[in-house]
């Protein structure tokens, strides 16, 4: 296989509407990896030509020999139609131009539904764990709702934790943002997130490289991390355990040129594993929206919620509070009886300033309000 | 040639009195049993004439016919063989027939003769002082808890030969021993004990004034097995009428043995892996009381309780709601009471540390999702109060100081109950946590500021219907523990912060 690839795909390579429908076909091929495709289509030119060089057996493998012998690509097509998206070949108007930053593997299509993505929208990209803590959640929520209120677009996986709240925080904002699945374009996943997607489509854009009815398969997920890292200017890691899947977020960001903030969290958690890694290995420390909407040169639009005046005993209870506690240390700190200090933290709680988390309380960001994770 | 005793059998928790009568007569020697015996009872055929030869009597080579009466009742238990050997004795007149009169007789014998301990002579006792007789022949290790029904004599035998030689007149039985004392709630463990965990101490004596069931949600090492028993030490004492009815259950059983009544409110911790039969109650001919009925008046503690089996878990609805288990069989039914406190402990998800400041839980959200719905919901809704017990971090614990002692804490719980019991007195219901959804509304009695936080907190905390009457009984029972006729909002606010057990799960299923 020739080794001399160019920057983005061969010019016309899908521009005949025969190679369009090719093109259509080797979208469904699950054995070639992107990149191998990649480099086909810089040996053979145009999408025809890829395919015929995978049905001789030339090039693939025999299970894509039979995939590409099975696929109709009108009904591939009307299937994309039906769900409300469009198939982008690369080189397309609204086609991201961004992508060809993946100078390996850049996608050679996009299924896209929802809003078109506007060339040259700032985006930001926020990745984590998906079995985050509540403060991580309120972390990624604040960070999508003031970059999107700034009218940077918030890409992340839709996955459960980091993903779902940075998504729900451009949502709630509302602003721009777009989930990258690692599934079909129809194929909601996880199904716990289905209300959100239904809501991404609605404000936001869907993309994904996999054709209606594909199921998520865990292979799907690096690649689609390339995507997401390739589409945001820049990429904040808000909690994450050591050979996260955010850590491959990061390497292709790197790889990309892009920027790579990290939000710390204590040395003793093991959700800050991989942010505390990146801040020694050079990433930009970020606390919260503040730090990062300055670093990225962008005015805060989204006035930050002052913290209201509070009656006596739940201020007392609220300064109390430096460091997750339970009620009867609030209590003694606060120089509160311990009936008063839980009437205290539950005004607190309705506030939106206090909750309550694995029976001990601990503050939230001032700016998250607690109806705001939202009921989809 | 003619003999007839008092024998009681015990179907249920109850003891029913029997005539058992035996006539020898002439013919080749047999021993015939009528009158629906069961198999244990069937059984004495061959028990007794070992028995009654060992105690140096004579078991005549004659034909002999036992019948039990009335005969459309089943007859369980080996407690009858005392009585037919007895009725025999009086057949052939090697006792006195006037010596029976008026005394009822239970017992197992064993084939030298002893008397031994026999499960239910509880019931015997009962059931014979409720039958206006003199008194009871019990085997001596029986003998203390027999003694406890109020007139009524009790002869505590160890062998055949003492019962027949007491029923000739030569033999005196020792005095029984003392009486117990009225019950006290002297326990061997303390709530003094617990360092910290304040809200669930205070949680614990909510639970105690309100009779709510309550469910804790902790990491493994948080301490609610510790807390669940001292729960039963800060219930009420046990009143003399509540103590028989506990006492009754477990003689049934056969566990009191040797002891007289229960001192101690009982706390049952089955285990897990526990049958529907052994939670709620059965087998298949005598029927015996569960786990349920043992804790009756008392604390039924379910550790793991996601990993019971859930048609044990899901029966337990009928007691939670009437107070008693009611089991039906081909051969008959028998109902048990069983009005316990209910108190679950569950992980906060698979790994068990969710939520824990310093472990991490691996757990996926899913899973994490699917655990809590291993939980019954039927079951759940009838569980007041719920709370998060936290695993303390080192400082936490030097930082806290050791709580009340348990005595101070049930003159608190005591005063309360006795508020609810007059406020209820018109309405058939000792305390809050057996009101009814309508009747808790009807009789909370909310101040304009307790309402008024209920209403955010609906709003808000997405409250449900059955989730508002839970909190405003809670609530009705902080304001009984705190003396007042009205919920303030602190009582409120107390009450809603009980809430606390798998909220972060429940947040998350909303926000789906």
């Amino acid at each position: 296989m020739p080794a001399e690839v160019g920057v983005g795909w061969p010019p016309g390579f899908a521009a005949a509407p025969q190679d369009r429908l090719a093109l259509v076909r080797l979208s469904c091929l699950r054995g070639i990896t992107p990149r191998g495709l990649f480099a086909l289509a810089w040996a053979e030119g145009s999408a025809g030509a890829c395919l015929k060089a995978i049905e001789t057996g030339r090039a693939g493998s025999a299970a894509d020999r039979t995939w590409a012998a099975e696929v109709d690509p009108n009904e591939v097509l009307g299937s994309t139609e039906r769900c409300g998206a469009s198939f982008l070949a690369n080189g397309d108007p609204g086609f991201p131009d961004e992508l060809n930053d993946l100078l390996a593997d850049p996608p050679g299509w996009l299924f896209v539904r929802g809003r078109a993505l506007r060339a040259g929208a700032p985006r930001v990209a926020i990745v984590g764990s998906r079995t985050c803590s509540a403060a991580g959640r309120d972390i990624a929520f604040d960070l999508g709702r003031r970059l999107a209120g700034a009218g940077v677009a918030v890409v992340s996986g839709a996955a459960n934790g980091i993903d779902a709240a940075s998504h729900r925080g451009a949502l709630a904002a509302p602003g721009p943002t777009v989930a990258v699945l690692g599934s079909g374009i129809d194929v909601f996943y996880p199904p716990s997130k289905r209300g959100m997607l239904e809501r991404i489509e609605a404000g936001g854009t869907i993309v994904s490289e996999y054709p209606p009815a594909t199921a998520a398969e865990p292979h799907h997920f690096p690649a689609r991390n390339r995507i997401i890292a390739a589409l945001a200017e820049a990429l904040v890691v808000v909690e994450g355990a050591k050979k996260s899947g955010s850590r491959i977020s990061v390497d292709h960001a790197l790889d990309l040129g892009r920027e790579v903030f990290a939000v710390p969290g204590p040395v003793t958690s093991l959700l800050s594993e991989t942010p505390l890694e990146l801040i020694r290995e050079g990433a930009t420390m970020v606390r919260g929206a503040d730090d990062l909407l300055a670093d990225l040169g962008i005015a805060a639009r989204v006035a930050v919620a002052a913290p209201p005046e509070l009656p006596v005993a739940e201020r007392r209870a609220y300064e109390a509070l430096s460091a997750p506690a339970l009620p009867d240390a609030i209590a003694r700190h606060a120089g509160l009886s311990i009936p008063e200090a839980v009437s205290a933290l539950l005004g607190l709680e309705f506030r939106g300033l206090v909750r309550v988390q694995g029976g001990r309380y601990e503050r939230r960001l001032v700016s998250s309000t607690p109806d705001a994770h939202g009921n989809d | 040639m003619y003999g007839r005793v008092v024998g009681v059998t015990v179907l249920g928790v109850g003891g029913y009195p029997l005539t058992v009568e035996a006539f020898v007569g002439r013919g080749l020697p047999s021993f015939t049993l009528t009158g629906l015996p069961g198999a244990a009872v069937a059984d004495a055929r061959d028990r007794i004439r070992p028995a009654v030869e060992h105690a140096g009597l004579e078991w005549p080579l004659r034909r002999v016919v036992v019948n039990l009466a009335p005969g459309n009742l089943r007859k369980e238990g080996a407690g009858l063989d005392l009585p037919i050997a007895a009725a025999v004795l009086v057949a052939t007149a090697q006792v006195p027939e006037p010596a029976v009169d008026g005394w009822a007789l239970a017992g197992e014998l064993s084939l030298k003769g002893e008397v031994l301990s026999t499960p239910g002579i509880l019931s015997v006792a009962i059931a014979a002082a409720r039958a206006g007789l003199r008194g009871v022949v019990v085997p001596a290790a029986n003998a203390l808890e027999a003694s406890q029904i109020d007139g009524l004599q009790v002869v505590g035998a160890g062998s055949l030969a003492d019962v027949a030689r007491f029923l000739r007149g030569t033999w005196e039985p020792p005095p029984p021993e003392e009486r117990s004392p009225d019950a006290t709630s002297a326990s061997d463990v303390d709530l003094a004990e617990i360092r910290g965990q304040a809200q669930a101490r205070r949680a614990l004596e909510v639970a105690a004034a309100g009779g709510h069931n309550l469910l804790m949600v902790g990491s493994p090492g948080a301490g609610k097995t510790m807390l669940a028993r001292r729960l039963a030490t800060i219930l009420p004492g046990l009143t003399r009428e509540e103590a028989l009815e506990s006492s009754q259950l477990h003689s049934v059983a056969g566990l009191l043995s040797g002891k007289g009544l229960l001192q101690t409110r009982p706390f049952r911790a089955p285990h897990h892996t526990v049958s529907t039969a052994g939670l709620l109650g059965g087998g298949s001919v005598v029927l015996r009381p569960g786990e349920a009925s043992l804790a009756h008046h008392g604390v039924l503690f379910l550790d793991e309780f996601t990993e019971f089996r859930r048609d044990a878990v899901e029966a337990l609805r009928q007691p939670l709601e009437d107070g008693r288990i009611v089991l039906t069989r081909s051969t008959g039914s028998a109902e048990f009471p069983a009005r316990f406190t209910l108190v679950a402990a569950a992980n906060p998800c698979p790994c068990g540390y969710h939520g824990d400041p310093i472990r991490h839980c691996p757990c996926p959200e899913h899973r994490r999702l699917q655990y809590r719905q291993k939980l019954s919901g039927p079951l759940l809704d009838r569980i007041d109060l719920r709370l998060r017990v936290p695993r303390l971090t080192k400082q936490e614990l030097m930082g806290s100081e050791g709580g009340e002692a348990s005595a101070k804490v049930r003159d608190r719980v005591q005063q309360a109950r006795e508020r609810q019991r007059s406020r209820y007195a018109g309405i058939g219901v000792l305390c809050n946590g057996h009101l009814s959804g309508p009747a808790a509304r009807r009789e909370a009695r909310l101040a304009p500021e307790g309402e008024d936080l209920l209403s955010r907190a609906v709003e808000s905390m997405a409250l449900t219907g059955r989730g508002f009457d839970r909190a405003l009984k809670v609530a009705r029972t902080v304001a009984d523990l705190e003396g007042h006729d009205t919920i303030l909002a602190v009582h409120m606010a107390e009450a809603l912060s009980y809430r606390t057990g798998f909220e972060d799960e429940e947040a998350m299923a909303r926000a789906g």
